[in-house]
């Protein structure tokens, strides 16, 4: 934030102000204050009750799950099964200049966090902070190798684990003002946060045949990251230092008959320096930044025959800058544009390693294809207020990606888009949108590198032509003061008009609506819907041409309801239910049922609470959450069932989730 | 029945009473560009009370939002930065001009009852809050679509729902209303429970990045947490490189781990290998190209292989 002195009239930017006042929208910034009268000196505040000491709650949390299954930790958001405790702090302190706060939620448990903040406002501020974040990716995932220092050694028993990872995050981070020191407008930062993440993911080897397995993770993320920021009465700057460091504890995975089997995730590293600034003069913004990268991995390969090297010297610069410029014409019309270039030059070096499946173009060996990506985006905008309440925006887009090794090696993208805002109905806000975009680009062609195998109709969605049409909409009903209705509606579609094989067209629809009530002082209510359809056609070319749909479908609803005028307004009663179900059916060679094999799940989630004031200080409340959930994959099957193939098994879930929380808490002011 | 009667009849009298309650200012008959040009007047004028807070809070103490300022930052007297260290009410609601001679002179008024336009309403805070975080506010999609600061923001209050790590995912989807649903797809980040927030990716107040991503790129924003994907690695899989949203969406998908489709179609929509990869697959489980992880079976490490024989991302 920057130091202000309100008494310093700047009278360049007043006669700015003067003279715009009838084109420009109003600045009521402090520094355009016309403070020439003032005399702070009488300033009284006999009536200002500024706090000083502790202020917030402090609590803990009691309480017991129980779930048929360990995946509902992801749907309670706490923790697994049996008795839970947990810390919950919201306090302040104030004094003496001085202020910090701890925030704690349900530290303790396998979801939770603190965060600590201290300081002199104005000038610095430390703070620190922890948490934990698990989720559970699958459970009950039954495998016969048992991992242990890199051997993956079969056993005759089967060993039953949570694909669940958990996230322990740690920070520390210092700002200062030098502001009150130096009488400059230049502040500074610096901030160190360190990631360990353990668990099991779901892997998959070959040797010969396929393997699924539960890869042990044990990885930590290390980042750091400072800044000076210096600015003045119309211009701000910052330049900036950003690093990261992946590592990963565990090496390559071997079986007792095969070697090295499955590489372990190369330890990288990433480092940033940035330049960034923006400049006021008076209805314009300018606006500017320079990033400047390199990530760099040179970890140790998997020796073996045909490998010419012991490690790689992988390192990819990158660039990327951006230019922004807006401008208020007149309290009608503001105009802005934005340019963006971005390179990814790829320097690793490049060698012939041997590879275990022949290839007809490059025979046993293979070259790695180092990528470079070029990327070149230019936005321009216009935002014009036909009449009072009725704005139309418009805007083109272009953006040009150019690749190496790439089927085509350029892309580029034209889009137009408009809006319509429309605030003139008293209680109504409506937002209309439509946007057209076509991308096209070089010739679409496989190249040397990749021609023998591909199929030459193919065309890679990302790459292929494609023109999207998307229309939405908005409105936003108040009714009455206490009642609001919430509306939007969106239909895009992808034609992919030059693809034969691959994704032709895609297309994206939905609504959502809302309402919220407060009926009474105490009674709020509030309901929810929506649904969305995903719909892709695609196909594909074997020994003739076959062609899939896939309908992907989702629905969401909810509602709930608070009341809290209960016992004097002692007691607080709330509801929340919610419903949501996502559902992909995929229909190969002409079906449009779902042949392929059943792919959703649901759930339905129910809170009840209630919160009583035992008196002003103390509170306790009680929280039910039951979980109906269930998720079904036709694809999970059992681990042996399909010959040459081993699975995890059967990984779908169905179940049943409760839990029950206490929790007290002390309000200290 | 009686009893519904009577229920129903002290809801009508409740919400009619909660109706005339709402008190409207006497500068309403204005239209904002009316109320605009009046505030511009007085702000240029520059009468400032005399007292400062003490001539504000004369009639505005009873009103509990109101003195909420003193208990946050904004309210800090100590802190040479806070307004209430410098012009205190009128730093915001700008010169109290004869306001305070009947209260039928207006002031500069936040939030969804203000006729103000959100630009002239940001200003306020601007005036301060022109740090590297509003950097990029101005080309921003929330200023061109024209939200006003205390749209998000609440300065009279302890707790800025904004700033607060429990509440600022219900604070963005109280509009973006699809990425709440997103959150309770099969397959999305951890939003539900607070354990991730919209602000770990996007920088609301704007960003130099497409989507107000808070790292240069997109990649580079989702290695924030997902290091292990960055690289670069030896064998690349072009669409990873190039762009993590080719295959997943990142708010939520009915497929898991967020992918755009499930393999083998989404490996299918690139992939057309004779023979291989363009097998027709009429049925789940049935193969071991259909069941477990399909294509994924071999092909595991798809974000990237660093293994000298692992251009096919198998091993």
């Amino acid at each position: 934030m920057r130091s202000i002195n309100p008494f310093s009239l700047n009278l360049i930017t007043l006669a700015l102000l003067c003279s715009g006042t009838s084109a420009l929208a109003a600045d009521f910034g402090i520094q355009h204050a016309n403070t020439s009268a003032i005399n702070q000196a009488s300033y009284q505040c006999k009536r200002c009750v500024e706090p000083q000491g502790h202020s917030g709650s402090v609590g803990v949390s009691v309480g017991a799950i129980d779930a048929d299954d360990n995946h509902a930790i992801n749907q309670l958001g706490t923790d697994t099964d049996g008795a839970v405790a947990g810390v919950n702090s919201d306090v302040a302190y104030q004094g003496s200049g001085y202020r910090a706060n701890v925030q704690a939620h349900q530290l303790g448990m396998d979801n939770g966090f603190i965060q600590m903040q201290a300081g002199k406002p104005g000038q610095y501020k430390f703070d620190l902070d922890y948490q934990t974040i698990t989720t559970n990716h699958g459970s009950n995932a039954a495998t016969n190798l048992w991992q242990n220092n890199g051997m993956l050694t079969p056993s005759e028993q089967t060993r039953i684990l949570d694909l669940e990872l958990q996230r322990q995050r740690s920070g520390i981070g210092f700002e200062y003002d030098f502001a009150s020191v130096l009488g400059l407008g230049l502040s500074s930062y610096a901030r160190y946060n360190h990631e360990e993440k353990t668990g099991h993911r779901s892997a998959s080897l070959t040797s010969p045949s396929p393997i699924n397995f539960a890869n042990a993770v044990d990885e930590t993320t290390d980042k750091f990251s400072a800044g000076v920021v210096l600015d003045g009465s119309n211009w701000l700057s910052e330049l900036s230092y950003h690093g990261s460091r992946y590592g990963n504890n565990l090496g390559d995975l071997s079986l007792p008959y095969a070697p090295d089997v499955y590489s372990a995730t190369p330890d990288n590293q990433a480092h940033q320096v940035a330049l960034s600034g923006q400049y006021r003069l008076a209805s314009s913004v300018f606006s500017g930044r320079v990033v400047t990268g390199r990530m760099i991995q040179d970890q140790d390969l998997v020796q073996m025959s045909g490998n010419p090297i012991q490690n790689w010297d992988g390192q990819v610069d990158t660039l990327n800058t951006h230019l922004a410029a807006t401008t208020r014409l007149n309290n009608r019309l503001r105009l802005g544009a934005s340019y963006d270039y971005s390179k990814r030059d790829n320097r690793s070096s490049v060698f012939d390693f041997a590879q275990y499946e022949y290839n007809p173009v490059s025979g046993a060996f293979k070259q790695n294809t180092p990528m470079d990506i070029d990327r070149q985006t230019l936005k321009t905008d216009a935002s014009y207020r036909i009449a009072s309440g009725y704005r139309l925006q418009a805007g083109y887009n272009y953006k040009q990606v150019e690749r190496s090794y790439g089927e085509r090696e350029e892309t580029r993208d034209n889009e137009l888009w408009s809006k319509l805002n429309i605030r003139a109905i008293d209680k109504l806000i409506l937002d209309f949108g439509v946007s057209y975009s076509d991308r096209g680009g070089s010739d679409y062609q496989a190249n040397e590198l990749t021609s023998e195998e591909s199929e030459s109709l193919m065309r890679k969605y990302h790459l292929a032509d494609r023109q999207r049409s998307e229309v939405n909409a908005r409105a936003s009903y108040t009714p009455l003061t206490w009642l609001t209705f919430d509306a939007s509606t969106y239909y895009a579609n992808d034609d992919y008009n030059a693809t034969d094989i691959g994704l032709t067209q895609a297309q994206d629809y939905g609504y959502d609506v809302n309402v919220h009530a407060q009926v009474t002082q105490p009674l709020a209510v509030y309901a929810f819907a929506g649904q969305q359809w995903i719909d892709s056609d695609q196909s594909g070319d074997q020994a003739s041409v076959w062609q899939a749909e896939i309908q992907d479908e989702f629905i969401n609803l909810g509602l709930g309801a608070t009341y809290s005028g209960l016992m004097q307004d002692r007691l607080t009663l709330g509801v929340d239910y919610l419903f949501a179900n996502s559902d992909s059916n995929t229909g190969v060679n002409g079906y449009s049922s779902d042949n392929y094999g059943a792919y959703y799940s649901y759930n339905h989630s129910v809170s009840l609470y209630g919160q009583y004031l035992l008196s002003p200080q103390m509170a306790l409340k009680l929280a039910y959450q039951y979980e109906r959930y269930f998720d079904t994959d036709s694809a999970s099957v059992t681990p042996d069932s399909i010959a040459g193939l081993i699975t995890l098994g059967d990984l779908n879930h169905n179940y049943n989730a409760h839990q029950l929380m206490l929790t007290f808490s002390y309000k200290l002011k | 029945m009686k009893k519904i009667i009577t229920a129903f009849t002290v809801g009508v009298i409740s919400i009619l009473g909660l109706v005339s309650s709402v008190q409207a200012t006497p500068w309403d008959n204005l239209s904002s560009e009316q109320l605009e040009a009046r505030l511009v007047d007085k702000f240029s004028a520059g009468k400032y009370s005399t007292k400062g807070a003490d001539s504000c809070l004369m009639c505005h103490k009873k009103n509990t939002k109101v003195m909420a300022i003193f208990d946050g930052v904004h309210g800090n007297m100590s802190n040479s930065k806070s307004p209430m260290a410098g012009l205190q009410c009128e730093a915001c609601h700008g010169p109290i001009g004869t306001h305070n001679r009947g209260g039928k002179e207006p002031m500069i008024g936040f939030g969804p009852d203000s006729k103000l336009s959100a630009a002239s309403q940001n200003s306020v805070c601007q005036g301060c809050h022109n740090d590297p975080k509003q950097m990029a506010w101005h080309n921003s999609t929330h200023n061109l679509e024209e939200v006003a600061c205390s749209d998000c923001h609440n300065v009279h209050g302890a707790k800025d729902p904004a700033l607060d790590r429990l509440t600022v995912n219900d604070t963005c989807t109280s509009c973006h209303t699809r990425a709440k649903a997103d959150m309770h797809k099969r397959s999305s980040h951890p939003m539900k429970w607070d354990q991730m927030t919209c602000i770990d990716c996007h920088s609301p107040h704007g960003s130099m990045t497409e989507s107000a991503l808070i790292k240069p790129s997109l990649n580079e924003t989702c290695a924030e947490c997902h290091a292990d994907k960055r690289g670069p690695f030896l064998w690349e899989h072009a669409p990873v490189m190039e762009d993590c949203s080719s295959c997943h969406s990142p708010h939520g998908s009915v497929n898991e781990n967020l992918l755009k489709s499930r393999a083998p179609q989404l490996c299918q929509q690139c992939h057309a290998d004779d023979g291989h990869a363009s097998r027709v697959s009429s049925q789940a489980g049935l193969d071991a190209f259909s069941a477990g992880k399909s294509c994924l079976n071999c092909h595991s490490k798809i974000h990237g292989s660093n293994h000298p024989a692992g251009s096919n991302f198998a091993r």
